[in-house]
């Protein structure tokens, strides 16, 4: 079979399944699930990790230095100018020069701001970060994004958090046709149903936290994703018969195959 | 009441549960391999902090834990009354402390789900911040203020408990190397290294990181893992912190010794309850961020214990035939001492316990057995 590796950045990953470190119970049950994802870039709040220590962080010191690729994310910042800045301090502590801007207006929903996330691409971009941006379902915004330089798009499936599922897949379906960046639904899957939806609709990836981490077994969560990601990109590569509405027979009438 | 309760586990939480059931007129024989609260319990910084330990939602686990910080008032009295013995309880208040403006949005959504759950905390800043906690350092940005939380001694709350049983007559065997379950469907019968079998009619399973090895022997999945915690303390006569003080790394308290306790340093080692330098210097990494006096202070005492962590963050709270849970405390285990005591004597007692506690039944982690029975 040919290899199917994805690119972003100059970057080249076997798995396309992002991971999120928040939120899992404990240190045990966080590194059981993240062995089980298979995931080589993982996502974590920047404001939360201790920037001046970061090999002894809460949370990133559990992780085998060098096995991953980080991708730091801006939640919490609800500007532009805040996103940057703490970004900013990320590359300076050398985690990364990737960076998942994530710009949220409203407490409630966190729904990304599309004007700030949008200047906030324009300027890390410019600075020369791989800007990977959690944006709205829009598909012109998402190609706004692409025009701004943006390594890849990141269109949420629902708020973050939510477990709803892809509330608009003919969007995200418009998304990946039009984009020619990679696109990585981020954000509102609830199961491997969800994740294996989104890349049979032909996104790159997949990142989610909540749904491994809040399962009754993380680890075992975490393998039933990745294995729902890899169907999804298979039957996305594969195509899919078209819906007929009345039924053929399996079994050819004359037995073609074996006369 | 003439049933005889046999409680496993000489922690805080096989205390509690001991000392509540007893009250309630069982006969109560609490075994401990080594001596009472030698493990976590005693290691632990005592911290009664539902609000700041749950930062996302108000959820059964939340909602025990401040179940557990209301009624703990009553119960500290209740056990420093009966034992005699005083130990340090503390109304403190806390501090969640925040360095970056992106971190508001956060705050500002767990202020909201706290205080129509019984906060009455609010997002303190600049000259209010630095009234209430002097000397902590001019780069936080922000803090969420709880007045409702506070903080127990540890060894001296578990030692106050363990004289309060004795005195009431639970029927403490401790040092017994080894407990092993040996029947538990019809009667219940564990025995000690020595041979010596101690029987009963009930079976209430306390032993928190160590809960898992009794799988076999009851017949159920207990997915708790040890996750070794070291703290440190520094000398601080002067009292120079003031409040419970967290962020993202962990925490602070000063306590009524003289002495500030730092913690905790998480990590995965099995059964190791060994200091590290590394896990040490985690803590020293920082703790001078938060407050720049620690910098180039040593501390004079380091130690660790074992936090018992369950698959999906729960204890394990409920029956099993005969036998009743009550282990997986992580982190909880003081704070929830009170709350957990009730609620498993409620499980001997009565068999049933509030719906939305079901959250903590065992036999949650059965489904794998009985779908492959299908």
């Amino acid at each position: 079979m040919k290899t199917d590796v994805l690119r972003i950045g100059g970057r080249e990953l076997q798995s396309r399944f992002f991971l999120g470190t928040g939120l899992f119970p404990n240190p045990y049950v966080q590194q059981e699930a993240i062995r089980a994802s298979g995931a080589e870039v993982l996502t974590f709040a920047i404001r939360r990790i201790n920037l001046e220590a970061p090999e002894d962080d809460s949370i990133l010191q559990y992780l085998e230095p060098g096995a991953f690729h980080f991708l730091p994310n801006t939640s919490g910042a609800r500007t532009a100018d805040e996103a940057v800045r703490i970004a900013r301090l990320a590359r300076a502590s050398n985690l990364s020069d990737w960076v998942k801007v994530e710009i949220s207006a409203n407490e409630r929903t966190l729904l990304p701001d599309p004007v700030e996330t949008l200047r906030a691409t324009e300027i890390l971009v410019k600075e020369g970060f791989t800007v990977l941006p959690y944006t709205s379902d829009d598909p012109i915004l998402c190609k706004r994004l692409e025009e701004a330089g943006a390594a890849a798009v990141m269109p949420g499936a629902a708020p973050i958090g939510t477990g709803l599922g892809l509330l608009n897949p003919y969007n995200l379906g418009l998304i990946v046709e039009e984009a020619n960046v990679p696109v990585i639904v981020d954000a509102g899957l609830g199961s491997a149903a969800d994740a294996l939806q989104a890349m049979e609709l032909g996104a790159a990836g997949v990142l989610m936290n909540n749904p491994v981490a809040k399962a009754k077994d993380p680890a075992r969560m975490a393998q039933a994703m990745r294995l729902a990601i890899e169907a999804g990109r298979l039957s996305y590569l594969a195509g899919r018969v078209p819906k007929k509405r009345y039924a053929s027979a399996s079994s050819a009438p004359e037995g073609h195959l074996l006369p | 009441m003439n049933e005889t309760v046999v409680v496993l586990g000489g922690g805080v939480i096989g205390l509690s549960c001991a000392f509540e059931l007893r009250q309630r007129g069982y006969r109560v024989k609490l075994l401990e391999k080594e001596r009472c609260g030698g493990q976590a319990s005693g290691a632990a910084a005592g911290m009664l902090a539902p609000y700041s330990e749950n930062g996302e939602s108000p959820d059964a686990f939340f909602r025990f834990c401040r179940e557990s910080l209301q009624i703990f008032p009553e119960w500290q009295r209740t056990v420093r009354y009966v034992s005699g013995l005083p130990f340090e309880y503390t109304e403190s208040g806390s501090l969640y402390a925040v360095y970056h403006e992106a971190d508001r949005l956060a705050l500002e959504t767990r202020l909201g789900w706290q205080r129509r759950n019984g906060s009455s905390g609010r997002i303190v800043e600049g000259e209010e911040l630095f009234r209430l906690e002097p000397r902590l350092s001019r780069n936080v940005r922000a803090a969420l203020y709880t007045p409702e939380e506070s903080h127990v001694y540890a060894p001296h709350y578990v030692r106050s408990l363990e004289r309060a049983c004795r005195l009431i007559g639970v029927d403490i065997q401790d040092r017994l190397e080894e407990a092993a379950v040996v029947r538990w469907e019809r009667e219940i019968a564990v025995e000690a290294r020595d041979g010596r079998a101690f029987g009963g009619d009930r079976l209430l399973v306390c032993t928190g990181a160590w809960a898992q090895e009794l799988a076999d022997a009851l017949g159920i999945p207990i997915p708790i893992q040890p996750i070794r915690g070291q703290i440190c303390a520094y000398e601080a006569e002067d009292r120079p912190v003031r409040h419970m003080v967290f962020n993202s790394q962990g925490y602070l308290v000063g306590k009524g010794n003289g002495t500030l306790v730092c913690g905790a340093s998480e990590d995965v080692a099995g059964f190791d309850t060994s200091v590290t330098e590394r896990g040490i210097e985690r803590l020293r990494a920082w703790n001078k961020r938060l407050f720049p006096f620690l910098e180039g202070r040593t501390p004079f005492h380091r130690w660790a214990g074992l936090r018992p962590a369950t698959q999906d963050g729960l204890p394990l709270i409920g029956p099993h035939g005969r036998v009743v849970f009550a282990a997986g405390h992580y982190r909880n285990g003081i704070l929830l001492s009170p709350a957990t005591a009730k609620l498993a004597a409620d499980w001997i007692e009565n068999g049933e316990a509030p719906a939305d506690y079901e959250a903590f039944l065992p036999s949650r982690f059965e489904g794998e057995r009985s779908l492959s029975a299908r």
